[in-house]
């Protein structure tokens, strides 16, 4: 396993449980509020929760994809890797404003 | 401004919590002691959330630090009609 793959690993698995803390926050105030703001949040999180749990399956679970796309075109999954350290770091920001 | 209410009061973790406090002051402006007290809260949630709302134009503080009193901003008084939509939501 390449460092890089290690990387996109490790953030995709991150998002995925700061993900889940979030939607359950959003989740429990639009149960509370049943208003569009936590509602936004709440199918915003889920959706970007779905597209993190495919990124987990083929970066942790099963990672022939991973492997498959690096070695036919590495820059490919260099950037891969990037775009999901980039949502590390959004999601990160999201969850200290959120946390509150 | 309405925005920044219904994300500081429904779209955070502590946003039940600032409503209440919210309620609270428009009802009679009290300190962080007597927030503490009347809402059965931690004396440092308290202070947190006075902060955040402190922080969002949401509510003023007057007098000195220990004993000040905090009430509703005249900012949200203009966009009072928001916060009752928000506290006619929870029960």
């Amino acid at each position: 396993m390449s460092l890089w793959l290690d990387a996109a690993s490790a953030a995709a698995t991150l998002n995925v449980v700061l993900l889940v803390a979030l939607v359950g926050i959003w989740a429990r105030n639009y149960l509370e509020f049943r208003s569009k703001h936590p509602l936004g949040l709440l199918v915003f999180g889920l959706l970007l929760l779905a597209e993190n749990c495919l990124s987990v399956y083929y970066y942790v679970i099963d990672p022939e994809v991973a492997n498959l796309l690096r070695s036919a075109a590495p820059v490919a999954g260099r950037a891969m890797t990037f775009v999901q350290i980039l949502e590390l770091a959004a999601i990160l920001f999201l969850a200290w404003v959120t946390w509150d | 401004m309405e925005g920044t209410l219904w994300y500081v009061l429904t779209g955070t973790r502590g946003g039940r919590n600032r409503i209440r406090i919210l309620q609270a002051i428009d009802e009679r402006p009290r300190n962080a002691h007597q927030l503490a007290d009347d809402l059965d809260l931690d004396y440092k949630t308290v202070r947190h959330h006075l902060d955040v709302l402190l922080d969002n134009d949401i509510v003023d503080k007057s007098g000195d630090d220990y004993g000040a009193v905090y009430l509703p901003t005249d900012r949200v008084r203009a966009n009072w009609g928001t916060v009752q939509e928000i506290f006619e939501r929870v029960e």
